[in-house]
């Protein structure tokens, strides 16, 4: 039996749910883009239009949150169990250089900070950390 | 955690594929639990149990035994 036959329908709810979770993620990514551009550019800063935007975002980041949940289900243990460890490992990352982050214009390090540097901190340490893990499990 | 799950399917003539997909987990999964970078939850090593008709602890021990 090969491989393609043997995981079929594991590998089949996998690509749904990461289908779904990427529709998920994009309209989240343009609902965002829109609640922080749309004042200024498209209803110039009615404020029900705005609030309509900020419920909107908030219902499609919910349903984002909810697909990622489905694509965790999904997935078999061992990638499961990778994921949560990456997650568990991108909060303590991200927790230790949000506090050093947070603490440069204190210092004088630096003048402004942005509260979107942590969103790539986020990103990127998620990314390596499910990479390593995963590498550490499957590696011969 | 140790186990015999190699020798095992091995004797069945079974490739890591086919003992994936009668487990419904991936073929890393089994290869990593082989090699015992992996502990299995409980509810799989019941099915793995169940799949070669004996039981877990005949199939896995603790790493000081």
């Amino acid at each position: 039996m090969t491989d393609e036959r043997a995981q079929t329908s594991l590998q089949a709810g996998l690509k749904k749910s990461t289908f779904t979770l990427f529709l998920a993620t994009g309209a989240w990514v343009g609902s965002t883009a829109i609640m922080s551009f749309g004042p200024s550019t498209l209803w110039s800063y009615d404020a029900s239009t705005t609030y309509l935007a900020i419920a909107a975002n908030l219902i499609i980041g919910l349903v984002m949150l909810y697909s990622f949940f489905k694509h965790l289900s999904a997935m078999d243990e061992m990638q499961r169990q990778t994921h949560l460890e990456a997650i568990a490992l991108t909060l303590g990352i991200t927790m230790v250089l949000t506090v050093i982050y947070g603490a440069l214009p204190q210092a004088r390090v630096l003048e402004n900070v942005q509260p979107t540097n942590v969103l790539f901190v986020i990103g990127v340490s998620y990314i390596l950390s499910v990479i390593t893990l995963w590498l550490r499990r499957t590696r011969a | 955690m140790k186990n015999r799950l190699k020798v095992l399917r091995a004797g069945r003539d079974w490739t890591q594929a086919d003992l994936a997909d009668q487990l419904q987990v991936t073929r890393q999964t089994i290869n990593a639990i082989e090699k015992g970078k992996y502990d299995p939850s409980l509810p799989l090593a019941f099915k793995l149990a169940a799949l070669f008709g004996m039981p877990i602890e005949a199939i896995f021990s603790p790493d000081r035994e």
